[in-house]
This record gives structure tokens, C-alpha cells and sequence, in this order.
């Protein structure tokens, strides 16, 4: 249902993704894992439209989609949880959520809160803004994300912030998704949790697919993959300072 | 009584359908249009008729005053002076604002200086919205002054909005506070085109356990300019804060200038400002929810100026 052919991204002449090819199935659930400055948010973004591809093609349900902008990809059906969710000055997670689902009818929206496991219904007027804790506006990402009702969910990191209690019962809401709403899920994480959840995991390293499979085979390069990868950025114009 | 473009106006400043209910006084083009007083809360002309005089007994509980303006006559500045007592112990809302409508190429203007006396543990809710509107290129001024003086205990939440249309408004508010007086105001301001507004606050802490918060919000669009000026005085042990933000679009100017003074060792006074775009994480996330770019701006300035 989405399909990547010969996808470069490119800064000062360096490719930050490098040539990839890749068909994502419907239905089924990844997680995208690899080295800090891989690319692995850089390919989320392009898929999204909120990094325009260098070269190369992103085709979406048969249709190229590489030239939409990120409104026309999420009225196609994808939908995007970002690592650092945006904050407001009077926005209220009531708005979020009403603008994601399209009404602003409160049993709609209540049973939105039960569909991601919000109990608290206060929670729904609090403003989106800096007071929340990283836990907080991470769940109101993944519901506002979650209330879009996509085809495609990508959520970037979506444990950042949130307590080891919590990730579990995170794993379990997007299983939940995936399953019962057919949600073709990506996850770009380093946990554990998430790649153990994933039907197939996708590993990336300097901007290339070194690895699709289960998670057993990836252990290995994981464990390659997690010595020695620190690296000095030198000057502004490093790029891989921007991965 | 009431002609279309007044309604509109009172809508506009005043959330008003009609006639409100319980006390109010209308004024129109620098006149009187009606009054009534209700048993607690009296308004009468003040000494040389340049305004009006608001007493609210003492223990007043959960009523409301409406005080608003309308201007439509080409060339005419009103200026008004009002002074608001409101008695010990007492909780009401006051709903002033100013509306103009300019169907000509003459200026248009008014100057509301406002005296507000908040008796000991008093609360009073200040709510005043300013706007233009009409066909005419007359220039449209609106210059309000806002004096509060906060008895021991009392309190005044104050909500002050331009809501557009003004080409030039240059406001003054000053605060004195009492021992353990509460003083909340809250501004938003959007100009757009040519506009021109300018804020200048002075707020004086002078009762022990006294406290204020200024949050001001500013959306600068076209090649408008906005100033604001907060400045915080503490002569006792006190708390402060002012929270100034300015969201700038295409060609808007903006100065924001925060001041504190600390007057006294236990004075507690701190300061926030931001001047900038709407931020792209922002305008993306909304965008990822569906909305185009000009809608996503839409939503946050709205939100912002909630």
C-alpha cells in the first residue's frame, strides 16, 4: 500500500536517505529501528510531506504522492504522531482532537477517549501548551493521530517521555488499531517493546534499508549496530549533524 | 431605538442582542442613548456631564453592569470619563466596550478614561472589547485609559480586546495594589494593514501579599505595528508576572518591552516575552490533521487570541 522506489534525500550533496526501496503491505505493523542519525525520522517526514524527496518516487494506495503537500497526504488516509508534539497558546486537546476526527461531538469524542484509553474526560479541556508533561502531550498525539481513522499510521518515537508502565499498554493500543481498524502501522522506535510487537522489522543504517525481517534476525545487527556509531559533527555544514 | 448598526456594534463589543438585562447605560455618538439602574447597582451623570459615575453597594453579589459605546457620526472624537466604586465584599461584572462605524472619509475616534475604586475584598470582572468596521476610510482612533486602585483583599480580572478595524489605539492601563489584592489582566490585540496600536502598563504593587499577572497577546498581520510596554513595581513583599507574546505575519513590526522593579528585598517579579512567526511544528501539525496551510494559521491565531 506504499511503496518506495529509488528514494534519495539529499542536503549539500549528501544522500541522508540514500536510494531505498521498499513496499509496505496493508495491515500489517513495522517498526523502523537503526542508529541515531540513520534516518529513520527523515524517511517518516518524507512520507508525510514534511521533508520533500531529492529524487525518487513515493506511491501511496497506487498513487504517487511524493508531490502533496502534508494537508493532500492526510486526507489521503496518513496520519503522523510527531516525537516532539507541537505545543500551543489556547488550544485546547478538545480542539486537537475535534479538528483530527472532523466533529465536535462530545459522545464521539468521549468515545474517542475510550478508544485510546484516556479515562479522565478533564483531560480533554486542557490546553495543549508547555505545562503539559512529555507523557501528556505524547498521549494526545497518539489520539489525535489515532483519531484521524488512517490507513497509514506512522508514529516517530512514540515512547519519548512516556513511563515504562505506559509503553506496554501503548504496544497494546496500536496492536488493538492495527487489528481491528486494518491500520498499516509504522513505528520508528528503538524500544524493544515496539519491535517485538512488529511483523516485520526494518532497520536502517547511513540512509539505507540494511534489513527487513523478524526481530530475531535483526538482533545481531542491532547489537553491531550499538558500539562505536558516536560521531563528532565538524561545522555547520556537517549533514550528518542533521540526520 | 436601535438602528442595524448599532445592534451589529453592540454584538460586536458587548455580546449584546437588544437591550441587556438589569443595569446598564448606552452612550451614542457622545449622548446618552438609555440608562437603567437596578437596587444595587446605581450609574449617574457625573459633576460636568463628561461621564458617567457607577456605585455598587457593598455585598453585591453576581450582578452585571453593560457600559457600552457606539460611534457612527463622522468627525465626532468622544471622549467620556467614568469612575467605577464597587463596595466591600461585592462580586459583579462590568461590560464595557467601544464600537465604531465609519461611513465616511471624516475621522472617527473615542478616548474611554476609565477610574475603578475596588473596595476591601471586592471582586469585579472588567470585560471591554474594542472594534471598527463600516465602508469609510475615515480613520478610526481609539484611545482608552484604564486606572485601578485595589483595597486590601479585593480583586479585578480584567479582559481587554481590540478585535480589528482600529487604525490607531493608544491605551494606558495603571494598577495600584493593595495588601493581599489580586490584579489579573489579560490583552489581546490584532492589527492588520496600517494599524497602529500602542500599550502602555504600569503596575504598581504596594500592599504586602499583593500579586498581578499581565498576559498580553499580540498578532501583528500586514505592515501594522504594535507596542507594549508593562512595567512591575514592587514596594513590598509581592508577586509579579507579565507574559508577553507577539505572533508576527508578513510585514508586521512589533516592540515588546517588559520591565520590573523591585523596590522591596521579598518582591517576587518575573517577566516571559516571545516575538515571532507561528511556529512550523505547529502549522505542520495541524496541516497532518487536515487543514490547509491558511486554515492551520487560522486555528492558532484564534487559539492564540482565545
Amino acid at each position: 500500500m506504499l511503496e518506495l522506489k529509488d528514494l534519495y534525500f539529499s542536503v549539500s550533496g549528501r544522500n541522508i536517505i540514500d536510494g531505498m526501496n521498499y513496499t509496505f503491505e496493508k495491515g500489517k505493523f513495522y517498526s523502523i529501528t537503526g542508529p541515531n542519525g540513520s534516518g529513520k525520522t527523515t524517511l517518516a517526514k518524507l512520507v508525510m510531506g514534511i521533508n520533500q524527496v531529492s529524487s525518487g518516487s513515493i506511491s501511496f494506495q497506487g498513487k504517487e504522492i511524493s508531490s502533496l503537500s502534508i494537508t493532500e497526504r492526510a486526507r489521503e488516509g496518513i496520519a503522523y504522531s510527531f516525537q516532539q508534539p507541537a505545543r500551543f497558546k489556547g488550544i485546547t486537546f478538545r480542539d486537537l482532537l475535534s479538528m483530527a476526527a472532523g466533529t465536535d461531538d462530545e459522545e464521539m469524542l468521549l468515545a474517542l477517549l475510550r478508544r485510546v484509553g484516556i479515562c479522565s474526560l478533564s483531560f480533554l479541556d486542557n490546553p495543549v501548551d508547555a505545562k503539559l508533561s512529555g507523557g501528556e502531550i505524547k498521549k494526545i498525539e497518539l489520539a489525535t493521530t489515532i483519531a484521524r481513522n488512517p490507513k497509514l499510521a506512522i508514529y516517530d518515537e512514540p515512547d519519548t517521555g512516556i513511563d515504562l508502565w505506559t509503553i506496554q499498554p501503548m504496544v497494546r493500543l496500536l496492536k488493538r488499531e492495527q487489528k481491528e481498524h486494518g491500520t498499516t502501522t509504522v513505528v520508528v522506535s528503538h524500544n524493544r517493546a515496539f519491535l517485538e510487537a512488529a511483523d516485520i522489522v526494518l532497520m536502517i543504517s547511513e540512509g539505507k534499508l540494511v534489513y527487513k525481517g523478524d526481530l530475531k534476525g535483526a538482533l545481531p545487527m542491532l547489537n553491531d549496530l550499538s558500539v562505536c556509531n558516536y560521531r563528532k559533527c565538524v561545522g555547520d555544514k556537517d549533514v550528518g549533524c542533521y540526520r | 431605538m436601535l438602528d442595524a448598526i448599532d445592534k451589529d456594534l453592540l454584538k460586536m463589543v458587548a455580546d449584546l442582542e437588544g437591550l441587556p438585562k438589569g443595569a446598564f447605560n448606552i452612550r451614542k455618538n457622545g449622548k446618552l442613548l438609555k440608562r437603567e439602574v437596578s437596587a444595587n447597582i446605581n450609574i449617574e451623570s457625573n459633576a460636568d456631564g463628561s461621564g458617567i459615575v457607577v456605585t455598587i453597594k457593598p455585598g453585591t453579589i453576581n450582578e452585571s453592569v453593560h457600559i457600552p459605546v457606539i460611534l457612527s457620526q463622522a468627525g465626532l472624537y468622544d471622549v467620556v470619563y467614568n469612575n467605577f466604586i464597587i463596595g466591600e465584599g461585592s462580586d459583579v461584572t462590568i461590560i464595557a466596550g467601544c464600537g465604531i462605524h465609519c461611513g465616511s472619509l471624516e475621522p472617527e475616534g473615542h478616548a474611554g478614561i476609565h477610574e475603578f475604586r475596588v473596595g476591601k475584598g471586592a471582586k469585579v470582572k472588567y470585560v471591554e472589547k474594542h472594534y471598527a468596521s463600516g465602508p469609510g476610510r475615515g480613520r478610526r482612533t481609539l484611545n482608552p485609559t484604564t486606572k485601578v486602585f485595589l483595597e486590601a483583599g479585593a480583586t479585578a480580572e480584567m479582559e481587554l480586546t481590540q478585535i480589528g478595524g482600529v487604525d490607531e489605539a493608544n491605551r494606558t492601563n495603571e494598577a495600584t495594589l493593595g495588601p493581599d489584592s489580586l490584579l489579573l489582566i489579560t490583552e489581546r490585540v490584532l492589527t492588520e494593514g496600517n494599524q497602529k496600536a500602542v500599550s502602555a502598563n504600569t503596575i504598581i504593587l504596594a500592599g504586602a501579599g499583593s500579586r498581578a499577572n499581565m498576559v498580553s497577546r499580540s498578532v501583528i498581520k500586514g505592515d501594522s505595528e504594535q507596542d507594549f510596554y508593562a512595567t512591575m513595581e514592587a514596594l513590598a513583599p509581592c508577586f509579579g508576572h507579565i507574559e508577553c507574546d507577539a505572533i508576527i505575519m508578513d510585514n508586521g513590526r512589533n516592540d515588546t518591552v517588559p520591565s520590573l522593579k523591585a523596590r522591596h528585598p521579598d518582591a517576587a517579579l518575573t517577566h516571559e516575552a516571545s516575538i515571532g512567526k507561528i511556529a512550523s511544528d505547529q502549522l505542520m501539525k495541524l496541516m497532518s490533521l487536515g487543514l490547509t496551510y491558511d486554515e492551520a494559521v487560522n486555528r492558532i491565531i484564534q487559539g492564540f487570541l482565545k
